[in-house]
């Protein structure tokens, strides 16, 4: 009974879809209440499964061989220790409460059954990925959330924006995945399976397996986790994707596939060594400024959540490449709740206000959007770091370990920490307080109940989540001794200023900086001032830093222009000279032949009479 | 006699029944063809879940001896290397005739040429007599021209039923020539490919004669599967041809010089195969890389299926240059996966073509409001043919990357990134522009397939491609003790390679 427990949990949500695809697309409602049922079902027998089994249960792994032959050995087995339940948790978890969300967000649409299904499928995509125990099946569980989230993104695929985005998240995580297959056929070849346990174990018995391609696998390994968690430069997909409903964004860019990425670095831990982890962390880095830097100065309020995940995702790849995976997985836990939150407050306001996403035209909903508002600002202080929100505690996990391995690293995340409080507030300030700037936003009201009670179920974990000890299950995942858990919530509060104060204050004068920065400029402003002091960088900022632009160009210089040269070479040269050159060599000679057999009796005379003359001529006249 | 025999058998035999049906009996003629492949569809299923897993033998062997003389003989048998394309060589006949309402003229001649070329075609794969192997190949490949000349469709509809035919007949011709050498060589004195293959093992051809025939028989038989840079032939081809045909052709004949290199080819010659394997790795590239970036530039949909099926069976190429076990198996796990892929992408362009009389990409757009099934069903296949995980092209590729990768690291890196990348690129761009976006008020009035009779053909494509590609290990248990016996030839006993693979099946 105990062992079936993840399968099921697996399962559910595929058979959801398949029921929903096949048999009650008709009924829009049935297949809305499975989709919910099959994820709320997952969530509930994860609970009962890790309080039966405990947070580590496994030493067998439950396995089916999905594909053997010869050396080419792949199971089709389930990974069950701390992170895998932790993470199962976080996605039935706060899945659940975006497909309940869901419900009301897209009630009136008349593709909800098709909505539901795909949000189904991009659920078990995701749970095979976190149960995933060997390099091939979670490249399979990693494809899939590839075009799950394609349908998603493209789910209004009749607007040309929503068309072109999924197409081009679908394309960019490909890049990636290029990388990450090589990473993979490498690992294989050289230590000869693909099984993570098998791996780890080989790599602990012999850690120059790899020799001198360990670098290289590592990186390429990281590679994946760049397309999927959106890291520079493979991070043009993100924004873009927020062309997909609402409560996908807060899906699949808050707690499930931009997680991914990150979630398969921490498992994939052991194979990384210290120069890959070295680049990981710089390009951690380089995201989490570079977004940072873009929020600053967009509208959209949906594109100013979004790169505020690109920016929290880069500090958790930072984290990783500070050999510090336990810090990055429990901010990713953190940073699931409180941004899945933000996500679905933005959808809540969008709703109200009738697809008006633009902040400059929104204002004073305070009043008008109580539930959306405080649930808001919680998020906005969890996502600052406010102490004693969740997302404090883990954000100075992060910069402990950075202030420990790189000090270039740890200034790198104390600014970006200081940018996100003044871009978040900016939120804040623009479109929740000072005067209404529209019409729309004078008439708004609040959702309906569907939509703000997952709201109010996620600011539990946002405002609490740091109490709770997650940080001590991940730190016995990775080894990490386990520190003696302090007595009371108020020690646990105060601890990070006793254990690394430098850190601790840095972070928290980060936070009062951007705060009052924000505070200054934006309390109530009724257009952006930033452009006129710093003209050109915002205009840099604004433009995204010409990445799209920049991309464009590249690839019209190299793919297309292979293609285009490939395509002519195709026409011209081998359909077009050699066959035709074929087919015109030989109809010239018919051609030539024919003159000799015109039927006409004169003509073949002289011809003959012409031969004679030939051979006499050569017989006698020498 | 042999269910195989029946399999083969009720296509031919329906064929020679509506040759003497009154032309205007139009639905009993194609109630006759749909029974007949019908009919052997249902015995291939039955054939592929009787076979028995684990043996190399031939299993469903019939033998006839025809003319002594020669040493002719009907021999039909299937092994783990043609179960899988008979399965799908029979659902993709069932699947071509159920398509073919859309011909309205010349319907007798018409399934009289269709049930002949799926005859043929599962004749050639069952066969294990080299005469009957070519003639039943040359059975189904000449009506291939005829109804492209007839039937087809486009502007280029004459020069491509010109440049398919000459093509084509040539490259059959080469094989020919090698096979008959082969045969005259080998001194056997028998067109028998199991006595062959036993007389070979015990006197080997001599080095000079593999060198001599085994290039006439890849050069022979790539022209058949449009190798690079043969294979111009193709998208054109496919491009006018019938839907009908497109689905046979591209989806089960091709495989038939495929099938020939690894039955005959690599077995009875070893040494020409080793001196050539590297030229098969970089031509497969020219494949992989440079069809699927013309594939890119293509502005009909067609061409760019047609472009796209060439590009895939890169491959199958590269899987039989890496000559493992893993690799032989999974060339052969594509061959069956493309086979429904290219049926299935050709079918759906043709119901495409009936409703909107064209495939210009830049004139269609936003079809999928209109056409949920049709739309959802090309979607999907897209998906399938940029190697998604649930179909089953991707293990076959996925096992031709791991195959391929010890011997030839680079050209694996760059067949990866014609798998993934440019794959993607040109499929995603299709439904981008097909099915996508507003949808222009031209298209308005078209119709989806909304009649189950309709829906079936699709729909059995695709189910057997996400069956396969969920639990391969239907396919690839059967594949790999033929393959490795086709190995164990094709590399010798005191191969390295042999050794290795030995060990790790041990543990």
């Amino acid at each position: 009974m105990k062992e079936a427990l993840p399968w099921l949990i697996l399962f559910l949500p595929l058979l959801s879809a398949v029921v929903i695809t096949l048999f009650t697309k008709k009924d829009r409602e049935l297949s809305a209440k499975l989709s919910i049922g099959a994820i709320v079902g997952s969530f509930a027998l994860s609970m009962l499964f890790i309080a039966l089994a405990g947070w580590e249960p496994i030493k067998q792994e439950s396995l089916v061989t999905w594909l053997g032959v010869g050396e080419l050995q792949v199971d089709f087995g389930l990974r069950l220790d701390a992170l895998s339940l932790l993470m199962l948790l976080i996605v039935t978890g706060v899945g659940s409460a975006i497909h309940i969300y869901s419900y009301g967000y897209m009630h009136e649409d008349r593709s909800m059954s098709r909505y539901f299904a795909s949000l189904s499928l991009f659920t078990f995509s995701m749970l095979g990925i976190v149960l995933a125990n060997n390099f091939i099946q979670m490249f399979i569980f990693w494809e899939l959330v590839g075009v799950s989230s394609y349908l998603l993104i493209g789910f209004w695929h009749e607007r040309p924006a929503a068309a072109d985005a999924c197409k081009k998240a679908f394309l960019t995580n490909r890049l990636g995945d290029f990388g990450f297959l090589i990473g993979i056929l490498l690992v294989w070849s050289a230590l000869g399976s693909l099984k993570f346990s098998v791996l780890e174990i080989e790599l602990a018995k012999n850690p120059d397996a790899l020799g001198t391609l360990a670098t290289a696998a590592g990186l390429l390994i990281f590679c994946g986790a760049m397309g999927k968690s959106a890291q520079f430069p493979l991070h043009v997909w993100l924004p873009d994707a927020m062309e997909g409903p609402t409560p996908v964004s807060a899906l699949i860019h808050a707690a499930t596939m931009v997680a991914a990425g990150v979630y398969m670095l921490c498992r994939v831990f052991f194979l990384l060594n210290a120069p890959a982890l070295a680049v990981i962390g710089w390009i951690g880095g380089i995201t989490a400024l570079l977004a940072a830097l873009i929020a600053v100065q967009q509208n959209d309020i949906k594109r100013i959540l979004a790169y505020s995940t690109l920016s929290q995702l880069g500090y958790m790849v930072m984290a990783v490449g500070v050999h510090a995976p336990s810090a990055a997985m429990y901010h990713l836990t953190t940073h699931a709740f409180f941004k899945a939150m933000l996500f679905l407050g933005a959808g809540s306001v969008i709703h109200a206000l009738h697809h008006e996403q633009n902040i400059w035209n929104m204002g004073a909903l305070k009043s008008k959007m109580p539930i959306t508002f405080w649930t808001f600002l919680l998020g906005t202080l969890a996502l600052s770091g406010v102490p004693p929100f969740s997302g404090f505690f883990s954000k100075d996990e992060i910069l402990v370990a950075a202030s420990h391995q790189n000090g270039v690293l740890f200034a790198l995340g104390v600014l970006v920490a200081a940018l996100t409080s003044f871009y978040m507030f900016r939120l804040i300030f623009v479109a929740f307080l000072g005067p209404a700037k529209s019409p729309a936003a004078g008439h708004a009201h609040e959702s309906p109940r569907v939509m703000t009670l997952p709201l109010v179920a996620l600011a539990v974990p946002t405002v609490l989540a740091g109490f709770w000890g997650i940080e001590n299950l991940y730190g016995k995942q990775f080894g990490l001794v386990e520190e003696a858990h302090p007595s009371s919530w108020f020690n646990h509060l105060f601890e990070p200023f006793n254990h690394a104060p430098l850190a601790a204050l840095a972070g928290l004068g980060a936070l009062v900086f951007g705060l009052s920065a924000a505070w200054h400029l934006y309390r109530n402003a009724t257009r952006d001032r930033l452009p006129e002091t710093f003209g050109v960088l915002t205009r840099v900022m604004q433009n995204r830093f010409y990445f799209d632009e920049f991309y464009a160009t590249l690839i019209a210089n190299t793919q297309d222009l292979a293609a285009k040269a490939a395509d002519a070479f195709d026409r011209w040269i081998i359909a077009g000279l050699l066959i035709k050159g074929a087919h015109g060599t030989i109809e010239l000679f018919g051609r030539a032949l024919r003159l000799m057999q015109t039927g006409n009796l004169q003509t073949y005379t002289f011809l003959f009479v012409a031969g004679v003359a030939l051979v006499l001529f050569y017989v006698f006249g020498r | 006699m042999s269910t195989l025999t029946y399999i083969l058998g009720w296509p031919l035999v329906a064929a020679t029944l509506v040759a003497f049906i009154p032309r205007n009996y139009r639905f009993t003629i194609r109630v006759i063809a749909l029974a007949a492949t019908g009919l052997s569809m249902l015995l291939a299923i039955k054939l592929f879940s009787q076979f028995e897993v684990g043996s190399a033998e031939l299993q469903f062997v019939q033998k006839v001896s025809w003319v002594d003389a020669l040493g002719i003989s009907f021999h039909v048998g299937v092994d783990g290397l043609n179960i899988g394309l008979i399965l799908m060589g029979a659902i993709v006949a069932f699947a071509a005739t159920a398509v073919s309402w859309e011909i309205k003229e010349r319907e007798k001649e018409f399934y009289i040429l269709l049930l002949i070329m799926a005859g043929g075609i599962l004749g050639a794969f069952a066969s294990f007599d080299l005469f009957f192997f070519f003639f039943f190949h040359e059975l189904a490949l000449i009506p291939t021209f005829i109804m492209i000349g007839v039937w087809g469709k486009g502007a280029d509809k004459n020069y491509a039923t010109f440049q398919i035919t000459i093509y084509l007949t040539a490259g059959a011709l080469i094989a020919l020539v090698g096979l008959i050498a082969l045969y005259l060589q080998s001194g056997a004195n028998t067109f028998d490919i199991i006595e062959l293959t036993r007389h070979v093992r015990a006197n080997p051809l001599s080095v000079n004669q593999q060198h001599f025939i085994f290039p006439l028989l890849l050069f022979g038989f790539g022209i058949l599967v449009s190798l690079w840079p043969f294979h111009t032939w193709a998208p054109l081809g496919y491009g006018a041809a019938p839907t009908a045909t497109a689905m046979l052709h591209a989806g089960v004949l091709k495989k038939f010089g495929l099938y020939g290199l690894i039955r005959i080819a690599l077995p009875l010659m070893p040494e020409g195969a080793r001196s050539w394997l590297h030229v098969i790795a970089f031509l497969c590239l020219g494949n992989i890389l440079y069809c699927g970036l013309v594939a890119i530039r293509q502005k009909d949909l067609n061409l760019l299926i047609g472009n796209s099926s060439v590009a895939h069976m890169g491959f199958v190429f590269l899987g039989i240059a890496s000559l493992n076990l893993i690799g032989l198996t999974g060339a052969v796990m594509v061959m069956v996966a493309h086979g429904f892929l290219a049926a299935l992408t050709f079918g759906l362009s043709g119901y495409l073509y009936q409703q909107t009389k064209t495939l210009r990409i830049d004139e269609m757009g936003g079809l999928l409001g209109r056409l949920p099934f049709i739309g959802a069903a090309l979607i999907m296949a897209m998906m399938a043919g940029c190697g998604l995980p649930g179909f089953a092209n991707f293990v076959g590729e996925m096992m031709v990357f791991f195959a391929a990768w010890k011997t030839f690291p680079l050209v694996t890196i760059l067949a990866v990134w014609g798998a993934l990348i440019i794959g993607s690129v040109y499929m995603l761009r299709a439904i981008r522009n097909i099915l996508h976006g507003p949808l222009p008020t031209t298209w308005e009035g078209l119709k989806d397939a909304s009649n189950p009779w309709r829906k079936l053909p699709f729909a059995l494509l695709l189910a057997s491609l996400l069956v396969f590609g969920f639990a391969p290990r239907l396919l690839t248990d059967k594949i790999q003790p033929s393959a490795e016996k086709i190995l164990k030839m094709a590399i010798g006993a005191s191969a390295p390679q042999a050794k290795a693979i030995k060990t790790a099946r041990t543990d």
